[in-house]
């Protein structure tokens, strides 16, 4: 692959970073009461003095940015807030907890970060195989009572927000039915004989909400791919492949397939800022510990430093995810590697 | 092993047929199994293509028949929208969703193709007939090596291996005029010219016995259409090729066919050697297309247009279609469908002014009054 | 008509022009858009007067069923856990749903659009700035973003009993949330079809007799992409509603004025699925569900009508 797309879309990538990591700034200013919050952790009856003091060390006394308008004249100080909050970012320092006391916002973040990984990592690989297959195969028949009813269904499912799946999958399977447990992630307060027992337990646990969040992409990625074949479907090298006599199995697997494929991987991209919506909502309805709802819980409790861990961890993922998306683009299509 | 035919046909089975041996050499043709000893190359017998629309039926190509014989150049010109690509399509069966033949026959070695099945099509595809398409520069598939894409009917319709179709692939570009390390590109990284020269080879990949180029000049410059012209023509000679070649461009047709086939709304209008028709021209419709044509050297004048335009092919007019425009229009025109005349000079013409057993002079039909 | 067109079908009859009411009609035509357009009607007819079919909006005070009821003769949707009829509550939930996708659906167009058609015409660096922009709020998860700023508004505004349109300020910033967090779509969409129109001789012509870019923007550009802004906005109203409902049920919404996302986020808190009571979030459910899809219909059939490229081929 050509140097120059990779070095374009990383560029872009870190740029976009860089742009998130300003929001988020912006977004610690406009706090409410934010500054002082952070540096008192909740720590009552606080003395001016100890105000004071602290911040100093916060350098809240500092100028905001790197450039600003005092009486004195325009001042460029790279001793500022911005700098400083970059800096920390950059190292991995997000600030305290409100909340947890005592606990970095990265300590919490740590905590929760890999029951979402698994949920959600787990439930794109889904959807991707089999919304992809799904929607190839209607495509490419176009008409048949196949495709209206799986047309339809993706289009019932693409409506229905996730949460509202997980609710009633909830209500079928666990409460109906009593295949699965109702909530969390593992059993609280078992102990686990082995290491076997522990996995089952959490497979029984994960398996409500994984559905959930497969079937809400599946919907989408079915449609898209749909879409997509139909398109290539009257593209000409298609009646070329035809006209040589090819097998429709040959010409949709090595002539429709690996075009299709190209806006699809596109859209599945934008479409990863849409999905974390739907997966901090699943992770609600079944109370799995991940992001999700830690993100719900610090916007109850008004956590700010966490909500913004939060924020800056999914954004920062979704971009790199962007970012592999577009070198599998470039794989995919030479035409853009020139 | 040909892929497409189905258990229990009489289609030819191994690779034994039409083998490609080395690209370029003229060798004697293996017929299919089911072919008619004696019958011409192709022969197409009042064919009939409908399309549907909505409500409507579209008579895009209501009753034309021609001959192509072994070794030929046809040219099928007309204006836009007379049928000469759905003509076209019809041989191969490459026909859009809503069309379909209604009528007539298709005889290839004798061989009916219009009465075949979907699949049972599929054998006589490319290994017969094939078709360098209209705009081919898009007909290329996009994320795949040029080499590849020639290679693949090689591969999959001959049962060869991937090795011996690659490097046959190469000597197919060679043909052609592209050097052998270019198969190596992508179809974007190719120019106009080339893509459509590669669009050639692959065309000839299976050997075939027929080559179809729909427009095969249209969007490319003069430059490189006369260069295109001539390797047809040189392919031609090489290999024996028989081809037909639709275009609205009269002057292609005088260059590079022998015979040509002006269509008019759906029907032929004249058919002929290339020498008789341009120069004495007979059908009313011929007589005005060559007219249309600027000539560069004659003296500057308005340009001889036809008035008019064709007429919708869902209610065609009764008899002659193109009656309503045409300069010698008589009552009869408008009634009853000319027959086709067929002169000494091997020129048929579809049209009242020339009834049955004339002499090649327009014969006008008193008007009845 | 000839061949090529009985291949590809007849031209379109112009797509892109024509009045906005030309345009529903031809919509209407089509079974799916008139399906859609009916559900939206049927929905549209129960927002704006509620109170016609149902009476007030009931309250813990005024509810007059028994906790949690399964449905019953009395009460076809049953009870939720205040004792409320859950029919009355779906209905009045469909009112607010709707006021806040309008109204959210109206500022995220505006700006889209404003963006869109200011950086496609004036391009250069003001149409490179805009588009960073743009791009930044469609790669990061603007849920995620407006998890944060509505609280941070909220605080802000204060939460008084202020009513913009009959609707809370709690739930105002909820739309200017959404506004502010969805708009970068529909103007990329604009984007394109002003640098198409761009193009095109009228606007040459335009300029050449003196008129200003404002001018044209307003008098040249914005008409002929009033069909795709229309057909653009049917799809953000249904992006709309599910944004709402989603932030709502993850607690943003207000329990005084609840959306069908604020009684779901109830059912879940009282933990409906758990116990069986499926009568509290169905019914809000099955209005997202079909909101939505009777939206994405009429916005799939807008965008068919208006691309010509679709028409007529197998």
């Amino acid at each position: 692959m050509s140097g120059s797309y990779l070095a374009r879309r990383l560029s872009s990538a870190l740029f976009t970073i860089a742009l998130i990591v300003v929001v988020n700034f912006i977004l610690f200013r406009a706090m409410p009461g934010s500054p002082e919050r952070v540096i008192l952790r909740g720590t009552p009856n606080v003395t001016p003095a100890q105000l004071e003091a602290a911040r100093e060390r916060w350098g809240l006394n500092d100028p905001i940015f790197p450039i600003s308008f005092e009486e004195a004249g325009v001042v460029v100080s790279a001793d500022n807030q911005f700098f400083k909050f970059v800096g920390a970012t950059v190292a991995g320092d997000l600030g305290y907890s409100f909340v947890a006391r005592g606990q970095t916002v990265g300590d919490v973040l740590a905590q929760r970060i890999w029951p979402t990984v698994i949920l959600f990592g787990l439930g794109e690989l889904v959807a991707i195989v089999l919304g992809l297959a799904l929607g190839a195969y209607t495509g490419w028949r176009r008409g048949g009572g196949v495709d209206l009813v799986g047309n339809g269904v993706s289009l019932v499912l693409y409506s229905t927000p996730y949460f509202l799946l997980g609710m009633a999958l909830l209500l079928v399977f666990a409460t109906g039915l009593r295949w699965f447990p109702t909530f969390g992630m593992l059993t609280a307060g078992v102990t686990y004989p082995d290491l076997g027992a522990r996995l089952v337990d959490f497979l029984a646990h994960l398996a409500l909400p994984l559905t959930t969040v497969s079937l809400g992409l599946v919907g989408q990625y079915a449609i898209v791919m749909r879409s997509s074949i139909v398109e290539t479907l009257s593209d000409d090298y298609v009646t070329t492949a035809r006209g040589m006599g090819l097998s429709e199995g040959r010409i949709l697997r090595h002539h429709a397939l690996p075009n299709a494929l190209l806006p699809t991987v596109s859209l599945i991209a934008i479409n990863l800022g849409y999905v974390v919506a739907g997966a901090i909502t699943v992770e609600v309805v079944f109370n799995w510990p991940g992001l999700g709802t830690l993100a719900v819980e610090a916007l109850t409790a008004r956590d700010y430093p966490v909500l913004q861990g939060v924020f800056l961890l999914l954004s920062v993922s979704v971009v790199l995810a962007n970012l592999v998306a577009d070198l599998i683009y470039g794989l995919l299509d030479p035409r853009v590697r020139t | 092993m040909t892929t497409g035919a189905p258990a229990g046909s009489a289609t030819s089975a191994g690779p034994a047929t039409n083998s490609p041996g080395t690209a370029g050499e003229r060798r004697p043709r293996t017929l299919p199994k089911q072919a008619v000893p004696g019958a011409p190359l192709l022969e197409v017998d009042d064919l009939r293509t409908y399309f549907a629309l909505g409500s409507d039926t579209v008579r895009a190509v209501d009753g034309v028949s021609f001959r192509l014989d072994a070794g030929e150049a046809l040219g099928i010109a007309g204006e836009s929208g007379c049928g000469k690509t759905t003509t076209a399509l019809s041989l191969v069966r490459l026909l859009p969703g809503n069309a379909r033949i209604v009528g007539g026959a298709v005889r290839l070695y004798g061989i009916d193709l219009a009465a075949k099945s979907d699949t049972a099509i599929r054998r006589y595809r490319w290994r017969e007939i094939s078709i360098v398409f209209q705009g081919a520069m898009n007909a290329l598939n996009p994320v795949t090596r040029v080499r590849d894409q020639v290679a693949e009917p090689i591969v999959e319709r001959l049962g060869v291996g991937r090795r011996a179709a690659n490097r046959r692939a190469g000597d197919l570009l060679e043909l052609v005029g592209i050097p052998r390390a270019r198969g190596s590109a992508y179809p974007h990284e190719l120019s106009g010219g080339m893509r459509q020269r590669a669009m050639i080879a692959m065309a000839l990949a299976c050997d075939p016995a027929i080559v179809i180029g729909d427009e095969p000049t249209t969007a490319l410059d003069v430059m490189v259409q006369a260069q295109i012209l001539d390797l047809l023509e040189r392919l031609r000679e090489r290999l024996g090729l028989s081809l037909i070649l639709i275009t609205h461009d009269l002057s292609v047709i005088a260059e590079t066919c022998d015979r040509v086939l002006i269509m008019y709304a759906g029907r032929v209008a004249e058919e002929g050697p290339v020498g008789e028709v341009f120069t004495r021209p007979r059908h009313p419709y011929t007589q005005k297309l060559l007219a249309a044509f600027p000539n560069i050297r004659a003296d500057r004048r308005a340009l001889d247009v036809i008035p008019g335009s064709p007429p919708d092919l869902r209610t065609p007019p009764p008899g002659c279609r193109f009656a309503p425009r045409c300069p010698a229009a008589m009552a009869v025109c408008s009634e009853v469908v000319p027959p086709d005349v067929r002169f000494a000079d091997r020129v048929r013409v579809a049209c009242h002014l020339y009834p049955e057993g004339s002499s090649g002079e327009p014969v006008p039909v008193a008007a009845t009054p | 008509m000839t061949a090529a067109d009985a291949a590809f079908g007849a031209p379109a009859p112009r797509g892109l022009a024509g009045s906005p009411i030309g345009l529903l009609v031809r919509l209407v035509r089509r079974p799916e858009g008139a399906f859609g357009a009916l559900i939206l009607a049927v929905f549209a007819v129960l927002a704006i007067a509620p109170e016609l079919f149902v009476g007030p909006l009931q309250t813990a005070v005024t509810a007059p069923g028994t906790r949690l009821s399964p449905p019953s003769p009395e009460f076809p949707f049953g009870t939720d856990e205040l004792r409320r009829d859950m029919l009355n509550l779906t209905v009045h939930g469909a009112r607010v749903s709707m006021a806040i996708g309008l109204l959210a659906t109206l500022v995220t167009v505006f700006i889209g659009a404003v963006v869109g058609i200011v950086a496609g015409f004036l391009g250069g660096r003001v149409d490179a700035i805009l588009m960073r922009i743009t791009d930044f709020f469609l790669v990061i998860p603007t849920f995620v973003l407006a998890l944060i700023l509505t609280p941070i508004i909220r605080d802000l505004v204060g939460s008084g009993s202020a009513q913009v349109l009959g609707i809370r300020m709690t739930l105002i910033v909820i739309v200017i949330v959404i506004g502010i967090t969805s708009w970068s779509s529909t103007a990329r969409i604009i984007r394109s079809q002003t640098l198409s129109l761009k193009e095109r001789a009228f606007v040459d012509r335009a300029r050449v007799i003196g008129a200003g870019g404002g001018h044209i923007m307003r008098r040249h550009i914005l008409p002929n992409v009033i069909n795709l802004i229309v057909a653009n906005a049917v799809l953000v109203f249904a992006g709309a509603v599910l944004t709402e409902t989603t932030l709502s049920f993850v607690g943003l919404g207000d329990p005084f004025q609840p959306s069908w996302g604020q009684l779901l986020e109830a059912a879940r808190t009282v933990g409906a699925p758990g116990l069986g009571a499926w009568w509290y979030f169905v019914p809000p459910g099955v209005g997202i569900v079909l909101v939505v899809f009777a939206f994405t219909l009429v916005g799939g059939a807008l965008d068919d009508l208006l691309n010509p490229k679709r028409r007529g081929r197998r």
